[in-house]
């Protein structure tokens, strides 16, 4: 009785248990049919060509990415070989890319060339990923190609542009290098003639041509030193010596010896805080040391000048202090300053083509680094600048 | 000037192309009375001249040339190579006198065996201290082989 009602239970106990099962499966097949077709709304929604492929290399799957970049629809490129994408002159690439996929490995952010349905090049950032099946072999093989067209020609366009103003650069260099060489011959005759009349008739003509002689003489030599300017300024571009590391501490010691007489002279005081070592052409290094405390001492004004030479790190960047006692600057002209040829004192004053400062900023801004001038007029200044601790490659 | 009164002075060959620097070196020089200066204006002429060759043929043997760098027609590092070159002429110290400073010039000068190389100053007092100066040296202080 017992075992009749047991057998009498079980077939209505089997068709509950079995609608159950259906009902689990059906739903983990929605869930999962739900899931698939997220995934393939979001890989048919981007904008990236996504294509998928077996391992022997017929196209298997084609989003509308991929139909827009290359210009093929999904029925048309499923079945084909991937190859018809790639142009003869990267044929070689797709065997390499192949082997590495068939060892497993994603090959990322790879920039090529692919070829569209009407014959045109594009600029593609590629990945590649093996897909494996649920035994974890590999199948085949996904390919994600994003459009980079627009990118690499903007990078074109700036790598034209650099290169454009490069050599205009350059150009603009040559040519004031050369305008000032080739004027200094004739003027090399105006200044000598002029000179050699001064020498000879000196007070044989009349008292109005020793004075005429003598501006003319005086305009001579002014541009000569302009001339001779120009050429050391411009020759700051070409004459380039190597960038190494250089111990600031021994080209202000070789800037200090060149200035030894004017030192002397002025009795001026140069003192220095310790100094690093920085990458840097080393004689351009002591030319702006010597430029800077030149114009300390030059515009000092209490007797006898003081000047001190500091350097701190900041970040990645020492700052460069020559600090004077002198006539200060007014800060209506910090700008001016470091324009070549400006000067803001009478040449009986202080003597001076205006040079030396234009000089120092390109000096600074060939290293990589700024300068300026904090002052007040009648309370010194100090004068800094910047290096970079570490040499970037773009100015090497 | 009579062949014994020439045979005296100090046989001095510029090769210069421009008149206004011919001039200054002649001022530099005029109160030295021991020398003679002959003046050719490019590399062509300078070359006939050492050679004797054309209207040249009196021509005196210089003991001292003075070359400018850039010249018409053949330039100096040519003349320059070619005297070097030229076994009866190699010993005549040659000072290359331009307004060049290019390190690739001095650098090439060297190579081609001038005597020296002076950059001409931009100073008359200067340039007539520079002239004097190398004609005194060349033509009073070094001991030379006899021609």
């Amino acid at each position: 009785m017992s075992a009749s009602e047991g057998a009498s239970r079980t077939p209505a106990r089997r068709t509950v248990e079995r609608a159950l099962e259906e009902k689990v499966a059906r739903e983990e097949h929605q869930r999962v049919e739900a899931s698939r077709k997220l995934l393939a709304s979001i890989v048919e929604s981007s904008e990236d060509a996504i294509v998928s492929r077996a391992t022997e290399g017929h196209i298997l799957s084609w989003n509308r990415g991929a139909e827009k970049m290359f210009g093929y629809s999904a029925e048309e490129a499923i079945g084909q070989p991937i190859s018809m994408l790639v142009p003869p002159e990267c044929a070689s690439e797709l065997g390499q890319i192949q082997e590495r996929v068939a060892q497993g490995e994603s090959v990322g952010r790879y920039e090529t060339v692919r070829l569209a349905k009407d014959g045109r090049r594009i600029d593609v950032s590629l990945v590649v990923s093996p897909i494996f099946d649920a035994a974890g072999r590999i199948t085949g093989a996904s390919s994600i190609h994003r459009d980079i067209t627009e990118r690499k020609r903007a990078e074109e366009a700036l790598a034209r542009r650099a290169e454009e103003l490069e050599r205009s650069n350059t150009e603009l260099e040559q040519f004031a290098f050369v305008a000032s060489h080739d004027l200094q011959e004739p003027l090399r005759m105006v200044a000598s003639y002029t000179q050699l009349l001064a020498q000879r008739y000196q007070g044989k003509l009349d008292a109005d041509a020793d004075e005429f002689i003598a501006f003319a003489v005086e305009g001579a030599q002014r541009m000569q030193k302009l001339i001779q300017d120009l050429l050391t300024y411009s020759r700051l571009g070409s004459r380039r010596e190597e960038f190494k590391p250089t111990e600031c501490g021994q080209a202000l010691g070789r800037a200090l010896q060149n200035l030894a007489a004017s030192i002397e002279e002025s009795g001026a005081s140069i003192t220095h805080g310790p100094l690093p070592t920085v990458v840097a052409d080393g004689s351009q290094l002591t030319q702006l040391f010597q430029n800077l405390v030149s114009n300390a001492i030059k515009f000092g004004d209490q007797q006898p000048p003081r000047v001190h030479v500091s350097a701190e790190r900041n970040g990645a960047e020492w700052t460069f202090a020559v600090q004077d006692d002198g006539i200060g600057i007014d800060p209506q002209y910090a700008d001016r300053i470091f324009v070549i040829f400006q000067r803001l004192h009478p040449r009986n004053e202080y003597p001076g083509t205006g040079i030396g400062l234009a000089i120092s900023k390109k000096i600074v801004e060939r290293h990589g680094g700024r300068i300026w001038v904090e002052s007040k007029a009648g309370e010194g200044s100090t004068f800094k600048f910047t290096i970079p601790t570490e040499r970037s490659n773009h100015l090497a | 000037m009579s062949a014994e009164t020439r045979k005296k002075l100090v046989q001095i060959l510029l090769v210069e192309d421009n008149p206004g620097d011919v001039r200054l070196t002649r001022e530099a020089l005029r109160d030295d009375h021991t020398n003679h200066l002959t003046w050719t204006s490019d590399g062509v002429e300078a070359l006939a001249c050492l050679h004797r060759e054309g209207k040249y043929a009196d021509a005196p043997r210089p003991d001292l040339i003075l070359l400018d760098l850039s010249l018409p027609r053949k330039d100096g590092r040519e003349v320059l190579a070619e005297i070097k070159q030229d076994p009866e002429l190699r010993r005549i110290p040659v000072v290359v006198i331009t307004s060049s400073e290019a390190e690739k010039d001095i650098d090439k000068i060297y190579n081609l065996q001038a005597n020296c190389f002076i950059t001409k100053p931009l100073d008359l007092d200067r340039f007539v201290l520079v002239v004097k100066t190398a004609v005194g040296f060349w033509s009073g202080i070094v001991k030379l082989p006899l021609q």
